[in-house]
């Protein structure tokens, strides 16, 4: 029988990165390395197609947070190396389900995954596509796990915040030629699109693209028990993040190169 | 979900079993193994756990079942206690007052009963609707906690593991231990679907019927069964969906078993024979009839205790199949047949009844009863979410909504829900009947400050301080738990302030010995920190006198706790820590309470004596300790206090056991322990030569750590550099330039702010600080023996024997390999090999042995020197051989051993084996070292 392998030649090597767990940002950027030069040698385009040219944008921005945790930049850093951990294996746990052809893989990636093969798609859409999946899917659960795990909750203002704030602001700062916002901004139109904009938000513009994830995070955060409620809020976020994905991917993508 | 007496063979599956099997019984040191099985809906999770359950009960296991319930609020350890009732045991379901850590041993108890001394098998279905109390339970047993030999063997749905299920977190942690596995089932493949098509329809069905099944089934196995007896039954055309095959097949149910199919699925499973009887008020023999066809249909399966759906899927495919009425209906009638039994009913199986039959009023009095009973259970999580609902089910107007706000606000508070907890009690602020001002003050405060709203929570008790509806009791309460608080944020000169403003305030109004003892303590800390200790001494002594005197051993153990405390910890005066700590534990012990206060008061005495070095009394402190059976906090806290004895002795095995019972109850959540984890965790890899362990342990620990922990930072680098100075050394593992040069900064920052940090917290930085400076000489190789004199000074004042002697150690090795102050060096070696051998710390004084026997001094015994020492330069080289100082020669000339070998013709090997001959007459141990010695000799 002959199986089919979404990675071609890398199949075997993308499976032995993927089979370990990181446990800390040290380990995460290892991991992101590791998968950096197997996703560089994906055909057709070796050296670039979506993943390998997310997967590098994100592996600056891991980087950029570990040099901050050995800074002492943040508030709570077992607070913040946990959410990226988190966050993190989020990301892998998706490359893991595309690589299995596994069904759970959340459409927000799928959309991405979609175009490796496909020598047509330009490096910085497809990053803000990754960075999109990531920061507007895998990011709230990320928030959720990881305050969860160390007791405490999303309150507003506290050093978590403040922290995730910043975890934010070294995202913005790391896409070049991406204006700062942009992406969120696309965020927004396909929320009111689609009606998701509800009372909690009563802030202006900015307040909500800097905290869209808090705050989904927060709404997840209240239904967390109730796991009919929560797949229902992940099947909306899924959607929404597919809708901004395939905006990035389409042609209309082409204007932020 | 369970689905029983299938007749289809197992397919696909014959490797998986006896590795599971075999997973299950190579317990991890603990004595406990756990297997998770993680799978899509139907792909065979529960026969994987049934028939590994009967070939475990085969081998000789106890084995137990429990399912978890998807009713959003089981009650807590709603599994275990079921499958323990299940198994005749009863005790353990009642009120245990001493603490949820009571209340876990005894249902320890209950299990190692009915295990008799065998391995037990306990298996829980649908694991991701267990509650948070029966995730906390099976960590505590699988940690080692229960003495009991434990295999856990689990059943997670994947889908449930996607978004922020919190088991996702606890698999993730558990599955780093070699005692637990995590098995993805995969979905059969296509010739694995193809067996079980032939076995169910027989041997002539069409390949391309075989490859139909699994194509739609997409090999999942029960789909591709259900397909396969389509097949077999001549049903031509293949269904497309599970819910064709399974309406198709109800439609042709007779009537009877139909409605008990729809009865047991609106029912909480097991449905009883008798609960099912009321709610189908049918003639008894016509029920049974209708059963059997039900069984016979294969929807519904029956065991001793009950019936059940044979699959999780029956249930969600009728859910949309049944009109609202029917719904409604068919609740009321589970609600009012569990109403009409005797006794006390499962309130929260009642209140789910009334709430799906639309008449939620009738629910409250269940769910607020469910409210207490998860309390009694020390289940704070369930009790909050009870108390929620019961606030949902009760109108604004209500007057028992008061005491229902009063409720939630204190349960979400003790769980954790902070934002919830506040938002509560702001909602009871506002009622007209809510409790008066000052006492609303005090629980804001008190939530806001376990929120880590330290500033607004100071507002809040000045606010309470300021208020004139406050009695001079509850003032002095305000006062004395801001003073503790400001304590912890470090603002000593504030925390006298307000703690001499709370004793004279309790003083004037008699107030509460907690909150004496509470201001006593923050008014000894503060008076510590600001360089004024025996004032500080006497206040808290004088607290604990009152305590004494008003005998409620919550107010002893505190009042102690503080004392040993700030006597081990600021004032370093360990030795009288020790002695209060235990002292503290004895009284408690005579009382017969304060469970958790004696495991703490014993946890502080241990960690003494390890420091002064007395460790075989800290071993016998720490049994002691976990014979009061502690969990949660408690019982890591006795674990790493454990453990890093072990660590010190040298008993690896042990070792390695205590950090994973630590890693297993971390598992479930606690940042606070994380750290000293990570730091034994490298201290232990050290002594077994791991280097890349000990280092990724210390640079987690680096990223982690507040930027103003200083102590733990200086620990951690000290760690870290220690661990690259040892790669220096042992020159198997490369030198981690950029770990050394980030190594570097933290230790220059830690250095910067040492300065502005109370002395007490300044004497420790310093001493890490010394142990740092002289790390980096060894590894800059300038190895400096005044360096390590100097840190070996600074922890003989501090009385830490073990630091000292390590110092030593360094100081006389740098010497040796120096060939100054030998006779210092000699002394230096021999104090220390002496603090080894009273500690016994086995792999340290292996080291010393080594050393000495490099540098040919004896360690004991009174003659200085075994062998001469060269006397004159130059003959340092004598004992080479020809070949050694040909050898030595083209090293010192810088080339390779390959250059070496060629330039001497030899092979490169045997120019390693001459190199190693070298080192070991010169006593060096780097090519560097070498050289020197070759150049001086010159």
């Amino acid at each position: 029988m002959i199986t089919e392998s979404v990675w071609g030649p890398v199949q075997r090597e993308m499976a032995d990165v993927l089979a370990t767990y990181p446990d800390d940002v040290p380990a995460v950027v290892d991991q992101l390395t590791k998968l950096q030069d197997v996703l560089d040698r994906v055909p057709p385009l070796l050296g670039s197609n979506p993943v390998a040219d997310f997967n590098k944008q994100y592996l600056t921005i891991t980087t950029c947070v570990l040099e901050r945790l050995y800074a002492g930049s943040f508030a709570d850093p077992a607070f913040l190396a946990r959410l990226d951990v988190e966050f993190a294996a989020r990301y892998f746990d998706a490359l893991r389900q595309w690589s299995d052809m596994s069904s759970g893989c959340p459409k927000a990636w799928t959309v991405l995954f979609h175009r490796i093969p496909c020598p047509d798609a330009r490096p910085l859409p497809s990053a803000a596509a990754g960075l999109n999946a990531h920061i507007s899917y895998d990011l709230p659960f990320a928030l959720v796990t990881t305050f969860d795990h160390q007791g405490c909750d999303p309150v507003d203002d506290s050093d978590q915040h403040h922290d995730y704030l910043h975890l934010n602001d070294i995202f913005a700062a790391q896409i070049p030629g991406l204006r700062r916002g942009y992406l969120e901004r696309w965020q927004l139109l396909v929320d009111m699109m689609n009606g998701d904009l509800d009372d909690w938000w009563q802030g202006g513009v900015v307040e909500y693209t800097r905290n869209v994830a808090w705050r989904n995070a927060q709404r997840l955060w209240t239904v967390r028990h109730d796991l009919q409620a929560l797949g229902r809020e992940r099947g909306r976020l899924d959607h929404t993040a597919e809708a901004v994905g395939k905006l990035l991917l389409s042609p209309m993508g082409a204007i932020l190169q | 979900m369970a689905s029983q007496g299938d007749d289809a063979p197992l397919v696909g599956r014959s490797d998986i079993l006896p590795s599971i099997q075999a997973d299950l019984f190579a317990a991890g040191p603990g004595g406990t193994s756990a297997v998770f099985v993680t799978g899509e809906s139907g792909v065979g999770k529960s026969r994987l756990l049934r028939e590994t359950a009967e070939a475990m009960r085969a081998a000789g296991a106890a084995v137990l079942f429990g399912a978890c319930l998807d009713i959003g609020d089981a009650s807590p350890l709603h599994p275990v206690l079921q499958a323990l009732r299940q198994a005749g045991a009863h005790a353990a379901a009642g009120e245990a007052p001493d603490g949820a850590g009571a209340l876990l041993e005894r249902v320890s108890q209950e299990l190692r009963t009915l295990a008799r001394g065998r391995r037990l098998l306990l298996v829980l279905d649908d694991l991701q609707w267990a509650d948070r109390s029966t995730r906390q339970l099976l960590l505590y047993l699988l940690a080692g906690l229960g003495e009991l030999n434990l295999s856990v063997l689990a059943a997670v749905r994947s889908e449930s593991l996607h978004g922020s299920h919190p088991l996702r977190r606890v698999l993730a942690e558990l599955r780093r231990l070699r005692s637990v596995h995590v098995l993805d089932l995969a979905p059969l493949d296509q010739d694995a679907t193809a067996e079980l098509v032939t076995a169910i329809a027989g041997k002539d069905v069409a390949p391309e019927d075989a490859d139909r099944v699994y194509k739609r089934s997409g090999g999942n196995p029960f789909v591709a069964e259900e397909l396969a007896r389509d097949l077999r039954d001549g049903r031509v055309e293949l269904s497309d969906t599970l819910r064709e095959i399974f309406l198709s097949r109800v439609d042709e149910l007779p009537p009877h078993a139909h409605d008990v199919v729809h009865a047991v699925a609106a029912g909480v499973e097991p449905v009883e024979h008798e609960l099912l009887a009321r709610v189908l008020p049918l003639p008894e023999n016509e029920l049974i009839e209708a059963v059997r066809d039900a069984v016979a249909h294969r929807f519904v399966t029956s065991a001793a205790d009950g019936y059940r759906l044979r699959h999780q899927v029956v249930a969600e495919v009728l859910a949309h199949e049944v009109l609202p009425a029917e719904h409604t209906a068919r609740h009321r009638r589970y609600a009012e047949a569990l109403e009409a039994f005797a006794g006390e009913p499962d309130h929260a199986r009642l209140a789910h009844h009334w709430q799906q039959a639309g008449e939620p009023a009738r629910a409250l009095p269940s769910v607020v009863a469910a409210a207490r009973a998860a309390e009694r259970l020390y289940g704070f999580a369930e009790a909050y979410r009870h108390w929620a609902l019961a606030l949902e089910l009760t109108p604004d107007a209500d007057p028992g909504r008061t005491d229902l706000l009063a409720h939630a606000a204190e349960s979400a508070h003790r769980c954790g829900e902070h934002q919830r907890a506040l938002s509560t009690l702001e909602e009871l602020a506002r009622r007209d009947d809510a409790p008066g001002v000052c006492a609303l003050h005090l629980r804001r405060a008190r939530y806001l400050a376990a929120a880590g709203r330290a500033a607004t929570a100071e507002i809040e008790y000045e606010r309470a301080l300021a208020a004139s509806a406050c009695t001079p009791s509850e003032k002095a309460s305000a006062a004395a738990h801001l003073a503790e608080l400001l304590v912890h944020l470090g603002r000593y000169a504030d925390a006298g302030v307000r703690a001499r403003d709370a004793l004279d305030l309790a003083d004037r109004a008699d107030g509460s010995t907690a909150d004496l003892v509470r201001a006593s303590a923050a008014l000894g800390f503060s008076l510590a920190f600001r360089e004024d200790p025996d004032a500080g001494l006497a206040v808290i002594r004088q607290a604990v006198e009152i305590a004494e005197r008003s005998g409620h051993p919550d107010d002893i153990g505190c009042a102690y706790l503080h004392l040993a405390e700030l006597l081990t910890n600021p004032l370093n005066n360990i030795e009288e820590g020790v002695l209060v700590a235990r002292r503290g534990a004895e009284k408690l012990a005579a009382i017969g309470q304060g469970r958790t206060y004696q495991t703490r008061l014993l946890a502080i005495a241990a960690n003494g004596l390890f420091r002064v070095g007395q460790w075989a009394e800290a071993e016998q402190v720490l049994a002691a300790a976990m014979r009061h059976r502690p969990s949660g906090a408690d019982a890591v806290e006795i674990l790493l206090a454990r453990c890093r004895l072990w660590v010190g002795f040298g008993d690896i095995a042990a070792a390695d056991r205590d950090l994973d019972a630590v890693a297993t109850i971390l598992a479930g959540g606690g940042a606070r322990h994380v750290m000293p984890m990570l730091t034994l965790r490298a201290g232990l890899a050290m002594w077994q030569g791991r280097h890349a362990e000990a280092r990724s342990a210390v640079q987690r620990g680096l990223t982690e750590t507040r930027s103003d922990d200083l102590v733990l930072l200086g620990v951690l680098a000290w760690h870290g550099l220690r661990a690259e100075a040892e790669a220096q050394v042992g020159g198997t593992v490369p030198v981690d330039a950029g770990a050394v040069r980030r190594l570097q900064v933290v230790v220059d920052r830690v250095a910067r702010n040492a300065g502005s940090a109370p002395a007490p917290v300044r004497a420790v930085v310093d001493g890490y600080l010394d142990l740092c400076a002289a790390e980096l000489s060894r590894i800059e190789e300038r190895n400096d023996p005044e360096l390590w004199a100097k840190a070996a000074a600074a922890w003989d004042r501090r009385h830490q024997p073990y630091p000292a002697a390590y110092s030593r150690l360094r100081q006389a090795e740098a010497s040796f390999a120096r060939r100054t102050r030998r006779a210092a060096a000699t002394t230096a070696i021999r104090e220390a090999y002496a603090t080894a051998q009273a500690m016994g710390a086995k792999p340290f004084a292996a080291e010393i042995t080594q050393v000495a026997g490099r540098a040919r001094v004896a360690l004991t015994g009174d003659e200085e020197i075994v062998t001469a020492v060269p006397a004159r330069p130059g003959d340092e080289l004598s004992m080479l051989t020809d070949r050694e100082r040909e050898v030595l020669a083209a090293v010192a000339e810088g080339l390779t051993n390959r250059e070496i070998g060629q330039k001497l013709f030899i092979s490169e090997r045997t120019v390693g084996v001459h190199i190693g001959h070298i080192f070991d007459k010169l006593q060096v141990r780097t090519r560097v070292q070498a050289s020197r010695v070759y150049l001086r000799a010159a």
